[in-house]
């Protein structure tokens, strides 16, 4: 299957762990991405924020790129790529005067064909997880993992159009397909901090901190992402929510193709769990995985 | 400003002439947005699950009724604009389908191009400085972006320690990667509205 | 005894058991058929009722007496409509029971199908079917029932939180309409529970309370005065488990102002909707439902939904018991007022 691949700026920087196991699991699923040549940033959330005609054209002009590669469908890891993307998208297909605007733009027609869909979604769309179950050669069993949505993976779901977005089920299933065990936990799809880690820091440490102290309550012992957002959320800031709320988490934050390429049996370091701060190395040696 | 209590009290009480009013700013909402303000029951259940309601001044619920009474001026004053992480939780979950993220979008958008204030200076200063980025170079390098915007509000050893961390890890990349087709951006950036260059 | 005509009442619930005592008592036979095995329909599932708190059991009992005592009723409990044909001036109906078939000849049919409770699974933010502790009202009666067969013997539930409009009042991911019961069931509901356990602490989230009926409003007033029900106004955003506990998020809509409540119960008060059955019934008589399944009424015929064919109670919108019975007793005068006719023809057919 060929698939466009838009890793977007934080695999491309924070979240090269991310795309490496991406990769690496993508190959191993016979997927094969092939990155679309010159793309521009997303724009999250920035221009959407300040600018919507300016959102709408950064996606379109994605879209459009990868109608030129003679692909229907694109891929984006990140779900705020995947929210800019598939907005866009929405909004080419729904507001006809928007489409023009930007038709005139980006100097093509309004790319509607193009299909959205972000990583998770494909692999249990597209692949399949009984599929994917076939593939595991070292079952993770015995993790209690905390499977992570975040706000953005699902929402809206009008636009989305992706599993469910109060109790989303799609990576707890994955997860369950790779060995391991996900926990019921309450804070699976709200938000923690997006994009103002850096701008407004005690946002994070504020809904950061919900998002930890659930999966602690929960009995997780590491959180399940497919956001470079919320994986650099709930690492990068997790000591300072420590001191916040004075309790010791130690969970670390790790991406869903990381776990995958685990389960495959992909070594640690080729999946770059060395990368992050609060490292799952330990936890996962422990088990005799590496 | 806070009362005896401490509850915050609300800086725009004053009487509202409801007949004095015409619905040019619903209207102006539906066309840009495409939202129905007369949908709203008036619920309140954006607000409640609001990912950032505890430090708004004006809830979500508010800022609908606040359009359908035609308040701009509060609308594109209040600090909600920029405490909002566009989390999307909010229409989401709307009986009625509103797409207040939305509405949130476009007024932090025409609060920005009547030049006032944001009471958040820090986060217009991030998004601008990260369109500056997309206006140079079509992408984000998020470590010299995150650089920049702690020197730009005085906060030179903010999260040093955490740069040099990820540094170490391999997460900060010392170079950027540039788009080629400067063209297309040039086109995509003359449309959207003036703005400062970044220096 | 061939020309003693013949009702088959659909549905044994208030409104059913009332048609059936009504057609019978006048001296036309009656075919009562529940798909149950006993009758009463949802008001079996009940827990005392509004406005006068009085035990629907006795209600129960006074009508099933009433229909025991009338030769001219057949009760067929376990009994569903499996096939309908017109058949000169009435209907050739199948009945399925255990397995079995059997074919009567009515001439009138009155359908009181009763409702069902939207799923509320719908509204993942809530948690029902997810997190323990999140029940729909008519589990809630349940555990009500068993509290009240147990007094003094059960624990307090600590707080319990209902929720009103859970798929009502929803473009979104419900239904548009307003349910009608629920705001006084509900009031019903946590009024109880401060009954049983006067310690324990019951909030009502609402966007209105709608008491429009006789001695309604001053129901509602005395579960607040005098039982102190806290209501709050506001429609829920979120239940998140915390500690054990249901940690339930909201704006206080005339404060505007975020609240929370830590709660170790929450009750959902959800749409009322009519059952798949009924659907079923409306197609094998070929009469219209609207765009939810609710059997449509004829202009100026309140009761009457097609040829020959009436229906009474939820099957046509929710209503209440008191309604169920009224709503019963008019198809009943319906039927008998047809019956009357010469020759059994209506007049304006």
């Amino acid at each position: 299957m060929n698939v466009a691949y838009f890793p977007g700026c934080s695999l491309h920087g924070l979240a090269s762990e991310y795309d490496r196991s991406a990769r690496l699991v993508c190959r191993h699923l016979g997927i094969n991405l092939e990155e679309i040549e010159d793309w521009n940033c997303c724009g999250a959330t920035a221009a959407h924020s300040l600018d919507h005609k300016l959102s709408v054209s950064l996606g379109a002009r994605n879209l459009n790129l990868v109608k030129k590669m003679n692909l229907h469908m694109v891929t984006a890891p990140c779900a705020g790529c995947f929210n800019r993307l598939k907005t866009a998208s929405y909004e080419l297909r729904h507001n006809p005067s928007m489409a023009e605007e930007v038709a005139a733009i980006i100097k093509a027609p309004a790319p509607v064909e193009t299909e959205v869909s972000n990583l998770l979604q494909l692999f249990v769309e597209q692949t399949g997880v009984s599929a994917i179950a076939q593939k595991v050669v070292r079952p993770l069993s015995g993790l209690k993992l905390a499977a992570y949505y975040g706000c953005l993976l699902t929402r809206p779901q009008r636009i989305a159009q992706f599993d469910a977005s109060e109790q989303p089920v799609s990576l707890d299933q994955l997860l369950q397909a790779l060995g391991a065990e996900p926990v019921i936990w309450s804070h699976k799809a709200e938000c923690c901090g997006g994009g103002y880690a850096a701008s407004e820091t005690d946002i994070v440490i504020d809904l950061g901190g919900q998002v930890l102290e659930a999966a602690r309550q929960a009995g997780a012992q590491a959180i399940v992402v497919a956001c470079p957002m919320c994986q650099a959320n709930l690492d990068t800031r997790q000591k300072a929510i420590e001191v916040n709320r004075g309790q010791k988490y130690n969970l670390p934050i790790i991406y869903f193709t990381q776990l995958m390429g685990l389960a495959f049996g992909y070594s640690l370091r080729q999946l770059g769990f060395n990368q992050q701060l609060n490292s799952a190395v330990t936890l996962l040696k422990q088990r005799g995985w590496g | 400003m806070p009362d005896a209590s401490g509850i915050e009290t609300q800086a725009f009480f004053k009487t509202i002439k409801l007949d004095a009013i015409d619905d040019s700013l619903p209207q102006e909402i539906k066309t840009a947005c495409g939202v129905d303000v007369e949908t709203c029951l008036e619920c309140g259940k954006c607000s409640g699950g609001c990912s950032n309601v505890r430090i708004f001044d004006i809830t979500p619920r508010q800022v609908v009724k606040l359009i359908k009474t035609g308040q701009e001026k509060p609308l594109l004053a209040m600090d909600a604009l920029w405490a909002c992480v566009s989390c999307q939780l909010c229409g989401d979950r709307c009986p009625a389908g509103i797409d207040i993220a939305r509405i949130m979008d476009y007024l932090r958008e025409k609060a920005y191009q009547k030049g006032i204030k944001a009471t958040r200076y820090q986060v217009q200063l991030f998004h601008e400085l990260m369109l500056g980025f997309i206006k140079k170079t079509g992408r984000v390098a998020e470590g010299q972006l995150i650089i920049r915007f702690n020197l730009k509000t005085g906060r030179y050893f903010k999260d040093a320690d955490l740069g040099r961390r990820l540094f170490l890890k391999g997460k900060i990349k010392p170079f950027s990667s540039k788009i080629k087709n400067r063209e297309d951006l040039r086109r995509i950036f003359q449309e959207s509205i003036e703005r400062e260059e970044d220096q | 005894m061939s020309t003693v005509k013949t009702a088959l009442v659909i549905g044994a619930g208030p409104a059913g058991m009332e048609a059936a005592v009504k057609i019978g008592g006048a001296g036309y036979r009656v075919i009562l058929a529940d798909r149950a095995d006993s009758l009463g329909g949802t008001l079996r599932q009940l827990c005392s009722s509004f406005p006068r708190w009085e035990d629907p059991a006795d209600l129960i009992a006074y009508k099933t007496e009433q229909i025991n005592k009338c030769p001219l009723i057949t009760i067929k409990t376990k009994t569903t409509v499996v096939a309908a044909e017109k058949n000169g001036n009435g209907y050739l109906v199948t009945l399925g029971s255990d397995g079995l078939t059997s074919e009567i000849q009515a001439d009138a049919v009155i359908i009181a199908t009763g409702f069902e409770l939207f799923d509320a699974s719908v509204y993942g933010e809530y948690g029902y079917g997810s997190f323990d502790n999140v029940v729909n009202s008519l589990e809630f009666e349940a555990l009500l029932k068993e509290w009240q067969e147990n007094q003094g013997k059960t624990a307090s539930p600590g707080t319990v939180a209902f929720f009103k409009c859970v798929g009502s009042r929803d473009r979104a991911k419900g239904l548009p309409y307003c349910s009608r019961i629920c705001c006084m069931y509900t009031a019903k509901q946590a009024g109880l529970v401060k009954e049983l356990f006067p310690d324990s602490k019951c909030y009502v989230f609402y966007m209105d309370y709608r008491a429009a009926g006789r001695e309604y409003e001053e129901f509602v007033r005395s579960v607040i005065e005098q039982r102190h029900v806290r209501y709050v106004r506001g429609r829920p955003a979120k239940v998140l488990p915390e500690d054990g506990r249901l940690l339930i998020r909201a704006e206080d809509t005339l404060m505007g102002m975020p609240v929370e409540i830590a709660a170790d119960m929450v009750v959902l008060a959800a749409a009322i909707v009519p059952g798949p059955g009924t659907r079923q019934i409306a197609r094998l008589f070929q009469i219209k439902s609207d765009e939810y399944g609710f059997i449509d009424y004829n202009r100026n015929e309140p009761a009457k939904a097609g040829d020959r064919v009436f229906f009474a109670g939820a099957c046509g919108f929710a209503v209440e018991t008191l309604g169920a019975i009224q709503q019963g007793a008019a198809a009943a005068a319906e039927v008998i007022a047809l019956f009357n006719q010469p020759n059994g023809e209506e007049k304006n057919a």
